[in-house]
């Protein structure tokens, strides 16, 4: 393995690792008083949902970023973060339905928490579908940065709607006017752990995807050389005469 | 199902969604080295 493969997956091991971590601890947690060992859920649902706001955010600091000072660089880091943002609101729906299942009843419900997430993920699936409407880099991030930014919006209405409109959803966990409801110090050793791995996959994630973007901005560079011709391949460019 | 069937499906979803997500841009990334001729 030479230093360079090493370097290019140093990304898959700290997110194997950390997640390695976060497994073993939400399995040696306590069972809770209420809902037994559903409670281990918690340890995937709740850092999946704080990583869909990360994301998001990333996203929306990007699309300012890039409206402030015009480089693509930062249209990257919004893209490839709204890539990994709808992986991980993706990823909150299914756990919160396999969760409802088994302690409501239902695979799903129209709740405040439930319906705003559905639709934040609907919305940052349209801000992926709004960059595959044109090929000019310029236009694009344009129109993503403005999509990116008033998307954002949805991440404080989802997060206090639990708050804000009666509905099942419990309310919130750990950031509440009363501080944390989970008071068992292993339970929130894991559920730390859990964001803290979950983090670790979303940085990794970002580095891998942002250097798939610079990849493909070479490939496209290199197939748009590709297509024109080269005056020099058939012609010798003529001296003008001018000094170089 | 029990609760341990209802755990076994949420970090199944998880780990499993997680590992294909990862594997769909490292499969991506060495196709396109390929494509540009680079080595891994």
């Amino acid at each position: 393995m030479t230093a360079q493969t090493r370097t290019r997956r140093w990304p898959w091991a700290a997110s194997a690792l950390s997640l390695l971590g976060a497994f073993t601890l939400a399995m040696v947690s306590p069972a809770d008083s209420v809902q037994g060992d559903l409670v281990r859920i918690m340890y995937v649902h709740v850092p999946a949902a704080w990583l869909a706001y990360l994301a998001f955010a990333v996203t929306f600091v990007g699309s300012i970023a890039y409206l402030v000072a015009r480089r693509l660089s930062w249209d990257r880091i919004a893209a490839a973060s709204a890539e990994i943002g709808v992986y991980f609101t993706g990823l909150t729906i299914a756990l919160g339905m396999i969760w409802g299942k088994s302690t409501w009843g239902v695979w799903w419900t129209w709740d405040a928490r439930l319906t705003l997430t559905a639709i934040m993920f609907f919305v940052y699936l349209g801000y992926l579908a709004l960059r595959r409407t044109t090929d000019d880099p310029i236009a694009r991030a344009n129109r993503a940065a403005v999509l990116g930014i008033v998307g954002a919006v949805q991440i404080p209405l989802v997060h206090f709607s639990v708050v804000w409109w009666r509905g099942l959803h419990q309310p919130p966990s750990i950031i509440r006017p009363d501080g944390p409801a989970i008071q068992d110090s292993m339970m929130l050793v894991a559920l730390f752990v859990g964001v803290v791995a979950f983090t670790v996959v979303y940085v990794s994630l970002m580095v891998k995807r942002i250097e798939l973007m610079h990849l493909d901005d070479r490939l496209d560079a290199a197939e748009r050389a590709g297509d024109q011709p080269v005056a020099g391949e058939a012609v010798t460019a003529p001296n003008l005469g001018g000094s170089a | 199902m029990s609760h341990w069937g209802w755990v076994a499906l949420a970090y199944g979803v998880t780990y499993g969604s997680l590992a294909a997500f990862a594997a769909s841009i490292a499969i991506r990334i060495r196709k396109t080295r390929t494509t540009l001729g680079e080595n891994q």
